[in-house]
This record gives C-alpha cells, structure tokens and sequence, in this order.
C-alpha cells in the first residue's frame, strides 16, 4: 500500500518531503488493518498448522511430526479421506457445469429488455437470498420419503437412504440455491457488452447463434470465468447441504464435513487440523491450476476487450 | 508531524480502551469471599418445558446470597457440547455448573474438567442404579444425575391383546400389521446419536456390548452383538421395517406412530404427550411397554441429563449444594409434575399423584432398572460415529452383519485409542 501509494505520488512531482510525510501517514493507516488482518486470518491458519503436528488425547499432547498427515493421506484415515475427496470434487465439478449451464440461461434471459423484467430479475435471487442451511432443511423435507418430490413424481425413492440417490438430492439442492448467483455474475459481465457491435453485427448479417457465439460470449467470458472460479473455492468447501440433508451418511461427507466432524465432534485438533490443512492446500492448488489455465487469459480478454469488434 | 502525534494518541487510546474492555471481562467473576460460596451461573440446554425458572427461584428465595443465574444454551446437544468444551479449555469458570448428557460425563471428567463429588450425597441408594452408572468414571462420581431416559415400546393396544416380550412375539405380530395395510415397527435408523442408541438396545438384548466395562477395550466382535444387529437387518430386509425408516429420527419415527402408519414404535417417553393429547388420531388406543428383547424383556439404552461442577468454578461449595439441592425430592417433584421429565429417585415412579398424570411411570421404572448407559469412554463421539457408520450400513444391504460387526470392531479400537 505505502509503496504504491508513493509511486502514484511521484507522477505528480511532489516535493520530496511531502512524499515521505505522506509514506509515514499511509504506513500508519494501514496498520490497524495489518493487525486485524493478522489477528483474525493469519493467527488461526498459522495455529491450526502448528496443532496439526501434535498429537491428541487427553492432558500433554506429544509432538508427532507429520503422523496426522500420514494418517490421513495412507493411514488409518486415508479410506475416509480420499472418499471425502472424490466426493467434494465430484460435487463441485457437477453442480459448476450444472449452474454455469443454467446460470447463462437465466442470465441471458435477464438481460432482455421486456415488461417484467425486474420482477423475473428479483425472483430468480430468492434462492440465492435464502440462507444455505434453511435451504438444506427445505430440502431435506421436499426429498423425505413422504416429501412433495415423490409426491409429485409418484416415486418410492428413500432419496436420503442411500448412495446415489443422497449425491443426486444435495446436487439438486446446490444447483437450485447457487445458479441465481452465476447468473448474477454473468448478468453483470452481459450488461457491459455495448449495443452497437451487436447492431453492427446484424447488418453483416450474422445469425442469432452466430452473435452468441461470436460476440456475447467471448465477452462475456471474464466475468463467466470470474463466476466459474469463485463457484469452484465455494463448492471445495461445501458443508452445509450434506450435513444437514444426510448428516454426512451414504457417501456424501465432504472434505469440510470431515474436518468438522475430527475437529468439533471428535475433539482431535491434532488430526482436524491436518485435515484442514490438506483441504486448503488441495482448494488452493485447484484454484491456482485454474488460474493459470484459464484466468491470465481472462485478464488478457478483458483488457483487449474493445478490440473484440475489429 | 502533528499528524503522526495525534494518530499515536488515538491508536493509544483506542488499544487502551481494547484492554479495558477485554480485561472488564473477568474482573466481573471475582465476587466470592473466598469459601466457595457465592452466586453460580447454571449453564443448560434449551428448556422447552419452560419450568427450569421455577425450580431456580425456588433455590434463589431460600439462598438470597448464592444466587444462581440460568444461561440457557441452544436446543442442539452438538453445539451444547462445543459451548461447554470451549468454556472448559478456556478454563473460565464461567459456567460454574453445566448440563451435561449421560454420555459426556466420561470425556469430562477424563479432561479434568469436572470436580468430583461426594457419593454419598448424590449417588445414594434413593438414585436410579444406572443413572449412577452414568455419572461413574474410573471408580468416582462426577455429576449428579438429574433426569433419566429410557427407551419404550409404544404399540397399538387396539389392534393387540398384549405388547410382545420377545423379537419372535414382535414379529409374528407383524402379521397382523400387515393385514391393517400398516407398516410394522418404527426406530431411529437415520446415521445419527439416535441410530447408536437403537442398535445399542438391540445388541445389548442380544446379550452383546461394544466395549468392555471400563471402556478399554473393544467387545463388539461377538455372536451375541452379530445376533443383535442381524435382528434389526432382518426386520428392515422382510419389510417390518418400511425403508424410508433408514432416514427416521426421533421425530419422523414419532409421527409415523402418532399418524397410525405403524403399529409398533421405539421412542423416549415424551411422545406420550402428543399420542393421548384430544386430537390425536391413535388417543385411546395405545398403551407402552419395555422394550422386547431376544428371550425376555429387552434392555434400553440410557438417555438423561448429568450435572457436572466445572473444575474451573470459583464458587464449588454452591455448585455443589445446588445440584444436591436439583436432586432433592423438592425439586424433582417439580422436573415430574411440571416438566414432564422422568425422574432419577426411585420412589417417585410410584407415586400416586404422578402415576395418574403419567400412567406410564411404572413401566418406565422397570425400563430403567435394567437399562445400560452408552458405551464409558472419554471417546464417546468417535466410539459412536463407529457404531452408526457400521451398523448403517449393514441396514441399508451394503455389508453383511459380518462384515459391519467386524469392521466395527476395528473402527472401535482406533476410536478408543
């Protein structure tokens, strides 16, 4: 911060001590919000870590190296682990195709200018407005054996007794709560997209397919990109929707239910916090491999957008 | 340089003013005189009677300068649990007495968290035998039981002359459920605390156990435990069970019962309240019975409520004369009467009044008089996490009760490790 706040005001050929004086303030600005930052973020990663190398149990835990790790990683808990693992990567991979997919639609529609528009707009946040954990009782209800959705469907399926049936539920009920939100990104990134290459398009000629494919979504791909990733780092942590619709049964406990579960439940700070610790590094290598796929293209996009006409 | 002279005197204050604040905390505790005495905080779950204030200022007008204040914490026995650990490794003492369930006594204590108490005073002969059970860890009392729990049969007395004893005379009773268009029995099946109690009941039935006495080591891997599993995994494959009891807790297990869709149902006493309430479909045409087991009457799993004295508690002398005082028969006529609570003295199941207010308080009494607590052990949440992923399992047709018996009894070493 001081840096570039120095930087700016060199441009501007301030007199050399008013630079400094302005360096000291900022300096003494941002400390607060140093302190708070390290207090809150950076106190608790660092502890969790360091606990995750003790052992647990009851009075003086011994230290125990990487032992947690090994445990979880092809010990004893290696099973559950990678279960845990497969299971969140499967639900985020599902649910990021399934609410970009339906996002786009929503978002493509809103973006139309009809009678009602701000009604539909409004609507389709609802679920996005509800809290996540709400959400997953109302859910929880609709898939009981005598819910609305054998009801409706005249289905006899026990949706939260087993396996397959539990991954397909909390999917539905991930999608339907969090597409409204891709959608909202999207909207935000169609709405940036001037009328004109569009109307210039028209007079060349180009179909309807042709503008969407050519025109709206190479530009709007920043912002799709944007919405991708952070539905990514969201869904890799997902936690509310298994634990309260199966309480982690039938294969459905993610990686953050397990830590939870160690962690709170269990009262093994030692294991969850290796667990944690896992979990953070494979959401953040994730993260980073996306970025550096797609998102330095994405910045790239985004400055050249204006050229996308030519 | 003004600039940088004031923003030293705020960010001075303002850190000041932070410790003040933070300080002030626990300055407020340290009123006591010094013997214990003094004023407590009664930390509990959620009263949904809403009769706890009556017993407590019951205790206030007779002891105006040991005062205690009710902190009420959430309904879910989870976050109760987090609250009370979290206030125990912070060592604040600001919970002087906690509310704890019958199976967390064990991990309490085990910590050091709890301060032992006299047996004599709240473990004595008038106390239900397994509720002391319960509050016993390694030879010594560390909570004075309160309220007890055990599991019932409810059934329809309509629909049969008599309850069954036996898992044969359950399920040749099934016939008849069957002809009704109904479905047989109902439990807690879902992969939940609930579910470790069911399965508990029917491997100890069987004669089995999950640990030994002292909690230290693993006795799953018997036939009796296989034979008790076995019985719940049938009644599920042959359909007694209805398949959509996998995902039933307490309270969809109640209400298959209270709409008149089973004829059979496992559950805590408290449904009684709703069955015989006017508008009930099924008032008049129930009765309750202990559970039935493989030979005989069955043995229910314990349930209840424990209070513990924090080791951290600055006024022990009047935690300890409050929970004496919450076991008196004052106080326990009131947890019966107005509470709707059972009871943890013996002699008032027998009581006329209370009998004919809750005509089922005798077959409670014979219930626990030979229920068995959870499995004792400072690992409890683990120890049963093993229970429900196994036996789970093995209800839904994944494993085999081999199977799930076996890899249960391997889960149960590493829980207690």
């Amino acid at each position: 911060m001081a840096i570039s706040l120095g930087t700016a005001r060199t441009r501007r050929r301030r007199p050399r001590e008013s630079r400094e004086r302005d360096g000291r303030l900022a300096f003494w600005l941002v400390i607060p919000s140093v302190i708070v930052l390290t207090v809150v973020i950076a106190f608790p990663v660092i502890s969790s870590v360091v606990r995750s190398f003790f052992g647990d149990g009851i009075g003086d835990v011994p230290f125990v190296g990487f032992q947690n790790y090994a445990d979880a990683l092809w010990g004893y808990g290696a099973q559950e682990f990678w279960a845990a693992t497969g299971i969140t990567y499967l639900f985020a991979g599902v649910t990021i195709v399934l609410e970009t997919l339906i996002g786009l639609g929503m978002a493509l529609v809103a973006n139309r200018a009809f009678r009602g528009r701000g009604l539909l707009r409004a609507s389709v946040l609802v679920p996005w407005a509800i809290p996540t954990a709400v959400a997953a009782v109302l859910w929880k209800w609709a898939f009981d054996p005598q819910g609305i959705i054998n009801a409706i469907t005249g289905s006899t399926v026990v949706w939260t007794g087993s396996a397959v049936p539990s991954i397909i539920a909390i999917i539905i009920a991930d999608t339907w709560k969090t597409a409204p939100f891709v959608a909202l990104l999207i909207l935000a990134g169609l709405q940036i997209i001037p009328d004109d290459v569009y109307e210039a398009a028209k007079i060349d000629g180009a179909s309807a397919w042709k503008r969407f494919w050519y025109i709206t979504l190479p530009l709007v791909r920043p912002a799709l990109l944007v919405a991708v990733l952070f539905r990514l780092l969201d869904a890799l942590r997902m936690y509310d929707l298994p634990e309260i619709m199966t309480n982690g049964a039938n294969g459905t406990a993610t990686l953050s239910v397990l830590v939870v579960q160690s962690t709170l439940s269990q009262l093994k700070p030692g294991y969850g916090g290796a667990l944690s610790t896992l979990t953070f590094a494979l959401i953040f290598v994730t993260a980073y491999l996306f970025v550096r796929l797609l998102g330095v293209n994405a910045v790239d996009q985004a400055s050249s957008g204006k050229g996308a006409g030519r | 340089m003004r600039t940088k002279k004031r923003l030293i005197a705020v960010v001075t204050a303002a850190t000041a003013l932070t410790t003040a604040a933070l300080t002030g905390c626990s300055t407020g505790a340290s009123d006591n005189g010094g013997d214990g005495t003094g004023p407590i905080t009664f930390a509990s779950g959620k009263d949904l009677t809403g009769a706890m204030p009556q017993l407590i200022d019951k205790w206030n007008e007779m002891h105006p300068d040991q005062k205690v204040t009710f902190l009420e914490l959430s309904a879910s026995p989870d976050d109760q649990r987090t609250s009370f650990v979290q206030d125990f490794q912070a060592k604040s003492g600001k919970y002087d007495v906690i509310w704890g369930d019958v199976v967390w006594t064990s991990e309490f204590a085990a910590h050091g968290w709890l301060e032992p108490l006299d047996a004599d005073k709240v473990a004595g002969d008038d106390i239900l035998p397994a509720a002391v059970e319960s509050a016993t860890y390694e030879g010594k009392v560390w909570a004075a039981p309160f309220m007890t729990n055990a599991g019932l049969l409810y059934y329809r007395s309509d629909l049969i002359d008599a309850p069954p004893t036996t898992w044969d005379e359950l399920e040749a009773d099934c016939e008849i459920a069957k002809q009704n268009n109904m479905d047989c029995y109902a439990g807690q099946f879902a992969q939940y605390e609930g579910l470790t109690v069911n399965v508990a009941e029917a491997i100890n039935s069987a004669g089995g156990a999950f640990l030994s006495e002292d909690g230290t080591e693993v006795a799953v891997d018997s036939p009796e435990a296989r034979e008790g599993l076995q019985h719940l995994v049938d009644m599920f494959a042959n359909g007694d069970i209805n398949a959509g009891a996998i995902t039933y807790q307490e309270q969809e297990s109640a209400n298959a019962f209270l709409e008149g869709k089973a004829m059979f149902l496992r559950n805590w006493p408290y449904v009684f309240t709703a069955a015989s309430a006017p508008d009930s479909v099924i008032a008049g045409k129930f009765d309750m019975a202990q559970l039935p087991g493989l030979d005989g009457p069955g043995v229910s799993s314990l349930g209840g409520i424990n209070l513990g004295v924090s080791a951290f508690s600055k006024n022990k002398e009047t935690a300890k004369a409050w929970v004496e005082w919450m076991q008196s028969e004052d106080a326990q006529r009131i947890l019966v009467s107005v509470m709707n609570q059972a009871s943890v003295r013996t002699d008032l199941y027998t009581d006329p009044d209370l009998v004919q207010v809750s005509p089922y308080l005798p077959t409670l009494q014979k219930a626990e008089l030979t229920a068995v607590p959870r499995p004792r052990t400072p690992n409890y949440n683990a120890v049963s996490l093993a229970i429900q992923k196994n036996a789970y399992a093995a209800l839904q047709g994944n494993v085999t009760v081999d199977e799930a018996i076996t890899q249960m009894a391997a889960d149960l070493e590493q829980a207690i490790k």
